[in-house]
């Protein structure tokens, strides 16, 4: 590596600082009306940093309504969404999960004959897949919601989770294709000289081999599910049903806001993603940019 | 010939699921729509189940809709500025953690996909704290700096809130293009570089004459990708505004949303309205699929 001049390296601080500003300050807000009363964010509104930190917001969420401690204990009203998080927060890991799994079995088996079977036809399959992450999401729900009223599967998970993972579907396999193509195919080349099945050699090579790109999509998949709001918002409309960002949505037309309250659920709704983006970043980037690129 | 035959029909079978999937959830329902926006569909045909025959007249609604029309022009708006800044953001941020040659960029790079990683309702309700006109962070950091004497209503101001919505949306959508833009730089060999300092070449004219062409291809896959995604924005403009204030940030998915989904349940319009959006999807769409399909080879 060449030597570089102090002053671009000053340059080169300072050009990342801005960079982890805008990264990360709008998050700061956050935390920070999370650990204050509703009353301290009225009272104060000319200081950056609360003068006194509590923690009786994620209290009573936890507690879903129960454990209301001193601040909360005069409060007459509390929002609904506050006594349904633990339900919703369930809901968003029963369906994150389902879609997951789905999106993967029914992604993988149709990339495999993208990247690996010559046909004509599942070359124009993986067009259509692209084609259809261009359908605006909204214009499935309207006829959705009809068909599900019809169907019986409206205010169910099992209709949210169906939904999904038709919508996401072709996305797994934008993402997985390339990965298959990737591979080496002397392996199952040789497992089929040993008599393996062209099926056989797909559950048995390929899958295995494939563990870092289904591990990419997965996290991809389990993401976009759990931030899904417009397919739950549509399809349910039972508070039992209901998954995280529809109940956060409904934080929005409450007749009164706590707002300390409503950045203490967010915190705790954006914090599985956050981990998982954080942890698993490596293959999320993979997934990410060939889900875009090379599909 | 017969591994042919046998390759073929495993092909089928291995694409039936999919094909379930995408009939169910995706071509029904896009026909479906079409059925629905050529009918009288409302709350009441909706309980009676019966849809009788409307020919053009939801269309011919919608267009004589002002509030439809609004809705377009600010979809275009925020489509428009949100995928420059998207991607004038993205660029800068791109080319300072490709540098890579100070310990801080590796936590610039840790933290690079931090805001993709919000859901985007909790992106919407975090930013509508942050432009809260009475206690909110935005105005307390403006009054700490002395840059505004007095609160100001941001999402109250006709001429603010549109563009509050599109810094909330553009927040959390850069990343993508960050991402993006840092692997295509990464592909980049060094040498090009070195060869332009040989011939003299500065900072500017390689970034002008070398990063940049060679970063186009993906610029325009970002560009038709963050276009549509920009016209489906409906997370953040449900969480900030609802659409507020007056009529002022109603968008074209918004707009869908609210014809159909609120009494009186005009599912009919809703499905008009879906189908004008999907038809100018379409064109992106077009534009996306040629961009791309030239870079497979398998």
């Amino acid at each position: 590596m060449r030597r570089i001049s102090r002053s671009y390296r000053i340059f080169l601080y300072a050009a990342n600082l801005l960079a982890i500003g805008f990264l990360v300050l709008p998050l700061v807000p956050v935390v920070l009306g999370s650990l204050q009363s509703e009353k301290a964010v009225q009272r104060d509104v000319y200081t950056l940093l609360p003068r006194e930190y509590t923690v009786a917001n994620f209290q009573l969420i936890l507690s879903g309504g129960r454990q209301r401690g001193p601040i909360f204990e005069q409060v007459s009203y509390l929002p609904a969404s506050v006594e349904r998080f633990p339900a919703a927060f369930r809901n968003s890991l029963v369906v994150g999960c389902a879609v997951t799994l789905l999106t993967l079995v029914v992604g993988s088996l149709s990339a495999y004959t993208i990247a690996r079977l010559d046909l004509s036809w599942t070359r124009a399959l993986l067009q259509a897949s692209l084609a259809s992450r261009m359908v605006p999401l909204i214009m499935l729900m309207v006829p959705l919601y009809v068909l599900f009223r019809r169907l019986g599967l409206l205010n169910s998970l099992t209709g949210v989770i169906v939904a999904e993972v038709g919508f996401l579907m072709p996305y797994a396999v934008l993402i997985l294709a390339p990965y298959f193509a990737s591979l080496p195919s002397e392996l199952e080349d040789a497992a089929r000289i040993d008599g393996c099945t062209r099926f056989g050699a797909f559950l048995r090579i390929v899958l295995p081999l494939s563990t870092p790109g289904l591990a990419a999509c997965g996290v991809i998949m389990f993401i976009i599910s759990w931030h899904e709001l417009l397919i739950p918002l549509i399809l349910l409309s039972k508070p039992e049903f209901m998954t995280l960002p529809v109940v956060l949505a409904g934080l929005v037309s409450d007749y009164f806001v706590f707002f300390t309250l409503m950045m203490a659920i967010c915190l705790l709704g954006l914090l599985p993603t956050l981990l998982l983006v954080l942890g698993l970043q490596k293959y999320v980037v993979r997934g990410l940019v060939a889900g875009a690129v090379k599909g | 010939m017969i591994r042919r035959e046998s390759a073929a029909r495993l092909a089928v079978l291995m694409n039936t699921p999919s094909a379930v999937c995408l009939a169910l959830v995706l071509a029904y329902p896009v026909l479906y729509a079409g059925y629905l926006s050529l009918h009288e569909v409302s709350i009441r045909q909706l309980r009676s189940g019966e849809f009788p025959f409307a020919g053009g007249a939801n269309f011919a609604r919608l267009f004589g809709d002002e509030v439809f029309w609004l809705s377009l022009r600010h979809t275009a708006v925020f489509a428009g500025v949100s995928v420059v800044l998207e991607v004038v953001i993205a660029l800068a941020i791109a080319l300072i953690v490709n540098e890579g040659r100070v310990w801080l960029g590796r936590v610039t790079r840790l933290l690079l996909l931090v805001p993709w990683a919000v859901p985007p309702v909790v992106n919407g309700l975090l930013w509508s704290f942050i432009f809260n006109a009475q206690f909110g962070y935005l105005n307390r950091t403006l009054y700490t700096l002395g840059l505004i004497q007095h609160y100001v209503n941001w999402l109250g101001d006709p001429r603010l809130a549109l563009g509050a919505v599109i810094v909330a949306y553009v927040w959390r959508t850069t990343p993508f293009n960050i991402l993006l833009y840092h692997a295509a730089l990464q592909g980049i060999p060094a040498d090009y570089y070195e060869a332009a300092e040989v011939d003299g070449s500065s900072g500017w004219t390689s970034f002008w004459n070398i990063t940049l062409p060679l970063l186009r291809p993906i610029i325009a896959v970002t560009l038709i990708l963050r276009t549509t995604f920009a016209f489906m924005v409906f997370d953040e403009i449900l969480a900030i505004t609802q659409g507020g204030p007056g009529n002022d940030t109603w968008v074209a998915a918004w707009y869908t949303y609210r014809v159909s989904f609120q009494p009186p349940f005009n599912v009919g319009l809703g499905a008009a309205s879906a189908y004008v959006l999907a038809f100018i999807l379409v064109l992106v769409a077009i534009g996306y699929v040629r961009v791309v399909s030239r870079r497979i080879e398998y």
